[in-house]
């Protein structure tokens, strides 16, 4: 029998355990699992609210609370100028776009650690585990978006033409979100420090990223505002508003979004496979 | 090729132990948490065949788990090199899958995990759920599993693909009767079928019953190495 097959890496046919798979392969792997991926986050959300009265309704109460308070706080209880319009749409599409990235990335960190018994037991590329992360957070933002619609839509503002490059944006911001998930992930297996730090990195992140205030109202400067493209929330956060209402927004973060998405994912997957064969390793 | 399933040549393995793991102190002020160097395992050399069921005694602290798990490819090897024919399925007894999950999703993840597909899983579920013979528990979550109950889902999960090796560890111990005689059912039929079986039991009869070979272990060494009857009377005689 004459096959293209690759040939037998020894006479004997055996390969050495622990030996890294090749990235095609490694690919291929994660591709034979995408019922893994989106079946097991799904089941999860499934059952996150199990023990409630709501349930599901959870899911889509929990953003519209969310915007509650803001709207008492900022709207109500102490309504100054921020150099912004309409501040509570301001707030919502920052709120909930910050929000995303936090979610996949810190759920993303524990994905590993959170797995070790299904790691030690079964073999199968470790991606799986932030990837299918990835996928329950996105899915669970679909009722986060429509509270964000909703928000949009009630203060007057009406669809444009850039609302096309919603899928684009989210697209982006999950690719970014996804890379830097891989990235803590592994750390995280490393050192679970990274998991009590990184609470306070999104909170610091959270004020320097222009989520309750307009950057562009503060800093004039074009060379800040540059520095400002560094910080991939920001220019997350920012892209949002520029797409669904038309807030201030140079090339600069347009070319920032795709670099953070693709360099992030591409750094995020090659130091998650370096570590392949570490996770649940007992020495 | 040949039928070798498993080539294990001078297979070494170190462990280094620390009393604690260096914290950021030590690290700054230069020195290292004492550290102690095990060898759990010196040198070990076998091979087996496809179709083969090898059991593998020795006391507590031989090396037998160690020598499973680094067959896996979990615990990197010292020296030596270990080599496999597809990579092998582990069962311990402390495996677990995922604690606040129903027996039932757990057994669906597992199949998941290993790359079945959905339709795949939905055809297999019911029969692996049967094998465990867990009945009405199969939907409670598994933090209320008792470590047999544990034991009898995993066998199921990890068998239900048929892994061309497979490593046990003690998970039939936990077992009760009539579980015992199903998984040794399932074990014939997997050699049945060209499947590899490492089985590390401190119980006799149960390699006696479904191993034709056995190595011996002691301190990280191989004494001895052949058939059942002949290793296990001079086992049982030390």
């Amino acid at each position: 029998m004459t096959t293209n097959a690759p040939l037998p890496q020894s006479y004997d046919g055996l390969f050495p355990v622990g030996r890294s798979t090749p990235l095609g392969e490694y690919l291929r792997e994660l591709w034979v699992r995408r019922d893994y991926i989106v079946r097991v986050p799904l089941a999860e959300l499934r059952s996150q609210n199990a023990h409630t009265l709501l349930g599901g309704i959870w899911l889509i109460l929990n953003p519209l609370l969310q915007v509650g308070v803001y709207f008492l706080v900022f709207g109500v209880i102490m309504p100054i100028d921020r150099g912004v319009d309409s501040y509570l749409v301001f707030l919502t599409l920052g709120v909930f776009a910050f929000h995303y990235s936090q979610r996949v990335i810190s759920d993303g960190a524990r994905s590993v650690v959170s797995s070790m018994g299904l790691i030690r037991t079964l073999r199968f590329p470790r991606a799986t585990l932030p990837l299918s992360n990835s996928v329950g957070q996105a899915v669970a933002f679909g009722p986060v978006f429509a509270v964000m619609l909703v928000v949009v839509l009630a203060h007057g503002n009406v669809p444009t033409v850039r609302w096309l490059l919603l899928p684009v944006l989210f697209g982006l911001q999950t690719l970014f979100s996804l890379g830097a998930s891989l990235l803590t992930a592994r750390f995280n297996h490393l050192y679970r420090d990274l998991e009590n730090l990184l609470p306070f990195v999104f909170r610091l992140l959270f004020y320097v990223s222009g989520v309750l205030y307009s950057v562009d109202h503060y800093v004039d400067e074009a060379l800040l505002r540059a520095l400002f493209a560094l910080n991939p929330m920001y220019v997350y956060v920012t892209a949002w508003r520029w797409v669904m209402v038309g807030g201030p927004a140079t090339a600069v973060e347009g070319l920032a979004a795709v670099a953070w998405a693709l360099v992030t994912l591409v750094v995020g997957f090659a130091v998650f496979r370096a570590g392949e064969n570490t996770y649940g390793r007992t020495g | 090729m040949t039928d070798l399933a498993l080539r294990c040549t001078g297979a070494e393995v170190t462990y280094t132990i620390r009393s604690h793991r260096p914290l950021i102190r030590d690290l700054l002020r230069g020195h290292r948490p004492a550290a102690q160097k095990i060898h759990a395992l010196r040198g070990v050399t076998f091979d087996v065949h496809v179709g083969e069921s090898v059991g593998v005694v020795g006391p507590n602290g031989s090396g037998k788990t160690t020598m499973l798990q680094a067959t896996t490819g979990l615990l990197p090897v010292s020296a030596g090199e270990i080599r496999v024919r597809s990579v092998p399925a582990f069962l311990g007894v402390q495996a677990v899958l995922r604690n606040q999950l129903t027996g039932r999703r757990n057994i669906e993840i597992g199949l998941l995990a290993q790359g079945l597909d959905r339709a795949a899983v939905d055809h297999l579920l019911p029969s692996v759920a049967e094998f465990t013979g867990l009945g009405d528990a199969i939907d409670m979550r598994m933090e209320t599993y008792s470590s047999g109950m544990r034991a009898r889902l995993h066998f199921a999960v990890a068998t239900a693909t048929s892994p061309e090796i497979l490593l046990i560890d003690e998970a039939l111990a936990v077992g009760d009767r009539t579980f015992h005689e199903k998984s040794a059912q399932r074990l014939d039929e997997h050699r049945a079928n060209a499947g590899t079986v490492l089985l590390v039991s401190h119980n006799l009869a149960e390699i006696r019953r479904s191993c034709e070979r056995v190595i011996w272990l002691q301190s990280g060494l191989i004494v001895a190495d052949g058939p059942t009857d002949e290793v296990l009377a001079a086992y049982e005689a030390s």
